[in-house]
């Protein structure tokens, strides 16, 4: 009897046990099934922002060599071959070009693929025609990803529509991963046995029973721990997925999902990205050969990394690639064809440009969250120029080892920094952050702030100018000056080479840099008038007012420097410096554009003498290298040398762009290297690369040319005196004439015509050359 | 997620025919009507003849310049094929109410031909129609710079300076800019 009373109460028990169990899964599937639902019905990818260099622009007259244009074709990894095969693919011949080009999306279109021919010669574009022969006026070529905004170890990935997934791709992936995938409901029972028998014969894990719906599930909703309970986790969920998702959406989604390599802190997810990172062209692009390597890869990501393991690598692909041609899904040749071909591995994107990303992060924060731009999948579109970031990178490193090679300080590492800008529109080029420029680091061009020496002196020259008691003509005295400063130490300045010069014009002093000649005309201006002009150029924090100031005690950036000088190089408009032109959203609609800001910083007319003046810097002062190494291009800059040589500095600007470059030590010791010496040579090597319009501004109204004499400031004539340089004048300006000679009013006709050498006779140039300045 | 949006297009809609109508006659009136073939393009500026032609030495004449010197060189100003066909392309797309596209497209042009003023000129229209008449002012202003010496040019930068101006209610400014000779 009490036997089975107990066997009675057991028996309760238990059912009670098992309707509670039953009860408790019950809720537990209602609560996956909601977090299945939920989550993946919302899935939003996290996808970085991505960025864009502005795309190349081509017109007839462009100045795009055949050899810049191929150059930009392989940045953009067009391949050679028969454009008629597919977009992504170029045929030169001699100078021509066929071209198919893909299809992309600018700030303002969605171009389809389309085929033009090019014609190049060795300078600039000489035609341009679409596929069908028509003349085309104007034609882009794609935006190059530069990089993208990712978190510390986040994920990057280029989301990929159901439409945007190749057949064999789709068909390959399961064939190779999952081949019962059509036909079982999430979880494949007769796949799990299988594998469990074979993993128990071998005595370890040789197979993986997971469809690739738990693959999914796993990756997306679960952790990576290997427990009995999160193995049923993971096959409820996946039964659940599959109840309420098309076998499609699955699988896009796993494409999109799956985790196929690491570059650095950046994983590299999906088949978007992973064709883009290993093969450097879109997915549509890629050849059987080439996606039965990222198939193969989905086993083992870094066992199988085509990068490391090229040798494993291929030994999978093929080993897909004869699994593709056992299920038909390409023919036995094709599969043969393709294990016989390498893998095809293209270094991913363009060169990294951490220095300009940089500015690029930095104008985005004024606008988005952190958060925003690492997941939203923003696309970012810039004024970043591929052609003269190189460029600059080039100039700055080459020097900077040549320079350390003569140095006389033991080990010297010295550092730079450099920025291109085009003033016109105050959009940034080109940022160099330090001689190290493919790695993150220090961004000096963003965040050294250094005294900038003489580069202040053409803000002194300026406030001369608008006051109206000045021209280029005007002569003022180069004298030994000390003053007593307010906390009752005497300050006396000297010229750089401890010299005196005497009365001298405008011109001359600013050419030469004359420290004396520029204190005096400073005080005499007033200091506060100064310090006005530099703000109303672009420096944001008023400097001190120490007649130390008119030297260049005041600290900048590169960045702030160029920001200043954009109104020198642009007739007196201040151009709001950019590097972001607009953000669109993953549906390529736009969020945010960034227009051209211009501000009347001085009167044009009083910048177009100040200009005149800087072209003179270079033809006769302490900027003579560029003329020498640029022939034939008008160009106007500054040199600028803070004391005792720690800083220096270079800022001038040619017809098409303005650059500032800067070299120094980070542990600010002294260099002995002159604005000249150290930081001009970059600036010029720069220029050089780049293709750079004449600097010839529109002469305003109200100012017209006149001959005086370097010297003496007098009005004169090229045939009555040998040192006779062009500047420009107000018209009602009164010169004195040189005695003898005639005074000669240039006029407007011969604007801008000082040729960098061809002024100055022999005589007078040899005379130059021996100016120290 | 960024909660901004794109305004322009929001906003065109409403105003509806009139602006556009309106849009494609303002920026049309900036346009020339048949363009010659343009001189070289980035360079509006005729080439200076190397040696400049100079008075006669030590003649007493030269010594008192006549005033015309001090005036630029009469030019013109025009579009090269390229910029013509962005700037048709940019009132297109503006009469359709695209403004963002017309802005992003007249950038193109100004990467093409920076020192253009008819360009600066189809910026400063662009940006009153979208009633941002401070940076009208600033793309007019230098518009009438970069047009000294071509009368046409100038009197439409000088139009679109006082439009900005007005649009600011700074009357006065403006119709000092429309008393200037050039405008006449």
């Amino acid at each position: 009897m009490a036997r089975s009373k107990f066997r009675r109460r057991i028996g309760v028990l238990i059912l009670a046990c098992l309707l509670i169990a039953a009860a408790v899964t019950a809720i537990w599937m209602v609560h996956l099934d909601g977090v299945v639902t939920r989550e993946f019905q919302g899935r939003h990818w996290s996808v970085p922002a991505r960025v864009y260099a502005a795309p190349l622009e081509l017109y007839v007259g462009a100045p795009v060599s055949a050899g810049d244009l191929e150059e930009e074709l392989h940045r953009l990894h067009y391949r050679v071959g028969d454009p008629a095969s597919g977009p992504g693919v170029y045929r030169r011949k001699g100078n021509s070009f066929d071209l198919h080009a893909r299809r992309v999306r600018f700030i303002d279109e969605l171009r389809d693929p389309q085929q033009v021919s090019i014609n190049a010669d060795s300078n600039a574009v000489t035609a341009l025609k679409s596929g069908d022969g028509a003349d085309l006026p104007v034609f882009r070529l794609d935006p190059a990803v530069i990089g993208s905004v990712f978190p510390i170890h986040g994920e990057d990935r280029l989301v990929l529509a159901p439409a945007d997934v190749p057949p064999l791709l789709s068909s390959g992936i399961k064939l190779i991963e999952d081949h019962r995938f059509d036909e079982h409901p999430g979880v494949d029972v007769r796949g799990m046995l299988r594998a469990v028998w074979a993993n128990l014969r071998a005595g370890h894990v040789v197979q993986g029973g997971s469809t690739l719906t738990q693959q999914l599930v796993k990756n997306y909703f679960l952790s990576d721990e290997q427990t009995v309970g999160r193995k049923v986790t993971e096959a409820l969920m996946a039964l659940r997925l599959e109840a309420h998702f098309s076998k499609e959406e699955i699988l896009v989604a796993y494409l999109n999902e799956v985790y196929l390599g690491q570059d650095g802190s950046r994983a590299i997810h999906g088949f978007g990205l992973g064709s883009e990172y290993y093969f450097a062209k879109p997915l549509d692009e890629l050849d059987a050969g080439e996606l039965a390597t990222l198939i193969g890869l989905v086993k083992g990501p870094s066992y199988y990394d085509p990068r490391k393991h090229p040798d494993r690598a291929r030994v999978r692909r093929n080993l897909v690639l004869q699994e593709f041609a056992g299920a038909h899904l390409i023919d036995a040749a094709a599969a043969e064809r393709a294990a016989s071909s390498p893998l095809g591995l293209r270094p991913p994107g363009g060169s990294y440009v951490p220095a300009y990303l940089d500015l690029v992060r930095r104008h985005l924060k004024r606008d988005y969250a952190e958060a925003d731009l690492a997941a939203a999948g923003l696309a970012v579109y810039t004024s970043f120029d591929a052609h003269a970031q190189a460029a600059a990178e080039r100039a700055l490193a080459s020097n900077l080892k040549r320079l350390d090679a003569a140095s006389r300080i033991r080990g010297s590492h010295l550092e730079g920094a450099e920025i291109v800008a085009e003033p016109n529109s105050g959009d940034v080029v080109a940022v160099v952050g330090g001689r190290e420029f493919g790695t993150d680091g220090f961004n000096r061009a963003l965040d050294a702030k250094r005294p900038i020496g003489s580069l202040v002196k053409p803000a002194v020259y300026l406030t001369a100018l608008e006051s109206g008691r000045y021209n280029a003509a005007t002569v003022i005295e180069d004298a030994p000056i000390e003053l007593k400063l307010s906390d009752g130490s005497i300050w006396a300045p000297q010229n750089f080479e401890h010299e005196v010069y005497g009365p001298v014009p405008l011109a001359r002093a600013l050419a030469e840099s004359m420290n004396l000649a520029t204190v005096k005309l400073g005080l005499d201006l007033g200091l506060q008038k100064v310090s006005d002009t530099l703000q109303s150029l672009g420096l944001e924090t008023a400097p001190a007012l120490n007649p130390s100031m008119l030297l260049g005690t005041v600290e900048m950036t590169p960045l702030e420097v160029v920001q200043v000088y954009t109104a020198l190089a642009n007739g007196g408009f201040r151009a709001r410096l950019r590097a972001v032109h607009a953000v669109l959203d993953e549906h390529g609609r736009a969020l945010k554009s960034f227009k051209v800001q211009l501000e009347q910083a001085a009167p044009a007319a009083d910048v177009y003498q100040l200009d005149r003046m800087l072209t003179l810097v270079v033809t006769h002062g302490t900027g003579r290298l560029a003329a020498a190494r640029l022939p034939g291009i008008v160009v106007a800059g500054k040199t600028g040398t803070s004391s005792d040589t720690r800083d220096s500095w270079f800022a001038g600007f040619t017809g098409s762009y303005l650059a500032v470059a800067w070299v120094g030590y980070d542990d600010n010791r002294p260099t002995g290297l002159t604005g000249a010496a150290g930081a001009l040579p970059v600036w010029v090597d720069t220029m050089a690369a780049l293709k750079s319009a004449s600097f010839q501004p529109v002469p305003p109204e109200l100012v017209e040319d006149r001959w005086i004499g370097y010297l003496d400031g007098l009005e004169t004539t090229p045939a009555c005196s040998a040192d006779a340089v062009q500047v420009s004048l107000p018209a009602d300006a009164v010169v004195p004439k040189k005695p003898g000679c005639s005074g000669a009013r240039a006029g407007a006709a011969t604007q801008a015509a000082v040729s960098p050498t061809g002024t100055v006779s022999d005589k007078i140039s040899t005379w130059f050359k021996s100016i120290v300045h | 997620m960024v909660q901004e949006h794109r305004s322009l297009s929001g906003a065109a809609a409403p105003i509806g025919a009139v602006l556009l109508l309106g849009a494609a006659l303002l920026l049309g009136g900036c346009f020339g009507p048949a363009p010659r073939p343009a001189a070289p393009s980035d360079n509006p500026i005729p080439p200076s003849p190397s040696s400049p032609a100079l008075p006669p030495p030590s003649s007493p004449a030269a010594s008192t310049p006549p005033p015309e010197h001090a005036q630029p060189v009469p030019r013109e100003n025009h579009l090269s094929p390229a910029t013509r066909s962005l700037v048709t392309q940019a009132h297109s797309l503006a009469a359709h109410g695209d403004l963002d596209g017309a802005s992003s497209t007249l950038d193109r042009a100004l990467r093409i031909e920076p020192n253009n003023p008819l360009l600066w000129i189809e910026l400063a229209r662009l940006r009153l129609l979208e009633s941002d008449a401070h940076l009208a002012e600033g793309c007019a202003r230098k518009a009438l710079v970069l047009a000294s010496g071509d009368r046409d040019a100038q009197a439409q930068a000088g139009r679109a300076l006082a439009d900005a101006l007005r649009a600011q209610q700074r009357n006065p400014e403006a119709l000092e800019v429309e008393r200037q000779p050039f405008m006449h």
